[in-house]
């Protein structure tokens, strides 16, 4: 059986209609996209926001874990660096979804690398004191501490504090 | 001059150099545009796990714009030490402000030399009016003290140019509520003038005596870690500025030990 040669021409038109209602679509939708972008003070408010339940969590889970280690309680230790990698995981998971400022993309992409990095150490440092393994725990949690330093020079203009690396909140 | 001589002059520059560098890096915060910079360590690293041992301790740090707008004044330094750090003063000669106010270095070191714990530097802003501001570096002397019954320790600062002195009591106080025990607490008073703003310090604080036969240290501290574990990570110190207009700007810093 053959088409008509009616058919293509209003296939034809079809399309067109379609790709013009697609377009008339996208429009309004880009400037939006553009007004979703915070200024660089929306931005960090809004982190902060989501950092501080959780640097306090933090604080709270690690609680001890210094005393834990001084008296060879690894096991108990690395449950409290578990809990802190957990949290930690899920602020850097919430925090990455929001939309980043227009001009500090780059910036941010190698801050978020610097913390998936620490969830990294966190969980290989828990990793180690469940294994027992105290001289490979602390080697990881010195580079733990200067990968921190790190995340907080990339983004020291932001001016985050719940957000930034504190060292006094892992116990 | 030879050529290892000429090497090792070049070297020492070098370090000169990369010591001078890390005075304005170390660990930074920054609110609005004023960067907090902190950076210090402990001397020597290895340390005895169940006994305070002799130490000598450097901190550097200071503010500075991000923009390079002015300094904002500072009207109070704080500087926390961590609770394992054991201060000493058993002993150890006391010096006054009286003694060293108006005096040169080399006389304050013979009125009060046998109470010197430390020396560093200091730098200012002066933003004079009507002037393009300029910077003033002071060399630092600092002495075992007590004012008004107080244990502190005085920071004597003399600067070139502009020729200038000043004796600055930072009181020694003892906290419960957190993990920097040993906080050393010093006003800069009104009577230095709206010209000066602070903006970096150096300083490094050893000091070892003899007393009634057994030697002491200023300074001592120990690291106590489990055999297992041959180094150990601790809040070294924590700066806190207090500006004029009421606001705290503060940072901390983490330092490691080795068990010996």
């Amino acid at each position: 059986m053959h088409a008509s040669p009616a058919r293509p021409r209003r296939r034809a038109l079809q399309l067109a209609l379609g790709l013009v209602a697609l377009l008339a679509a996208a429009l309004p939708a880009a400037p939006a996209t553009a007004a979703e972008a915070p200024t660089r003070d929306e931005y960090v408010s809004q982190l902060e926001q989501v950092c501080k339940p959780d640097a306090e969590a933090t604080r709270r889970a690690m609680k001890g874990a210094r005393s834990d280690i001084q008296a060879e309680r690894l096991a108990l230790a690395a449950e409290k660096f578990a809990a802190a990698a957990s949290i930690f995981g899920g602020t850097v998971g919430e925090i990455s979804l929001a939309p980043r400022p227009a001009g500090d993309e780059a910036k941010l992409a190698k801050w978020f690398g610097y913390l998936k990095a620490q969830e990294s150490y966190l969980k290989r440092i828990t990793a180690q004191l469940q294994a027992d393994r105290a001289i490979k725990a602390q080697r990881l949690t010195a580079r733990f501490i200067h990968n921190g330093n790190l995340a907080n020079n990339t983004v020291l203009a932001f001016g985050f504090d719940y957000c930034s690396f504190k060292f006094s909140r892992y116990g | 001059m030879r050529p290892t001589r000429a090497l090792a002059a070049l070297l020492a520059l070098l370090l000169v150099g990369a010591g001078a560098a890390a005075v304005a890096q170390g660990e930074r915060t920054q609110h609005g545009n004023l960067i907090v910079a902190l950076d210090g360590g402990l001397a020597p690293l290895t340390l005895p796990r169940d006994r305070p041992a002799p130490v000598s301790v450097r901190l550097a740090g200071g503010l500075q714009t991000d923009d390079g707008g002015l300094l904002p004044r500072v009207t109070r330094i704080e500087l926390g030490l961590p609770g394992q750090g054991k201060l000493s003063t058993r002993g150890l000669p006391v010096c006054t402000v009286r003694r060293i106010a108006n005096a040169l270095p080399a006389k304050a070191v013979e009125r009060c030399g046998d109470a010197l714990v430390g020396s560093g530097r200091l730098v200012a802003d002066v933003l004079l009016p009507n002037q393009q501001p300029f910077q003033v570096k002071a060399r630092l002397l600092v002495f075992n003290g007590r004012v008004e019954g107080r244990r502190a320790m005085l920071l004597h600062g003399f600067a070139r140019k502009p020729p200038a002195v000043v004796v600055l009591p930072f009181f020694l106080q003892r906290r419960h509520d957190g993990r920097f025990e040993t906080v050393l607490v010093g006003d800069l008073p009104p009577r230095l003038g709206p010209w000066p703003h602070f903006a970096q310090f150096e300083m490094t604080i050893s000091r070892r005596y003899v007393y009634r036969g057994r030697e002491r240290s200023f300074l001592s501290a120990s690291c106590p870690i489990p055999r297992r574990f041959t180094a150990g990570f601790f809040s070294f110190a924590k700066a806190t500025f207090t500006l004029e207009d009421g606001r705290q700007v503060s940072t901390g810093i983490a330092r490691g030990c080795r068990a010996r």
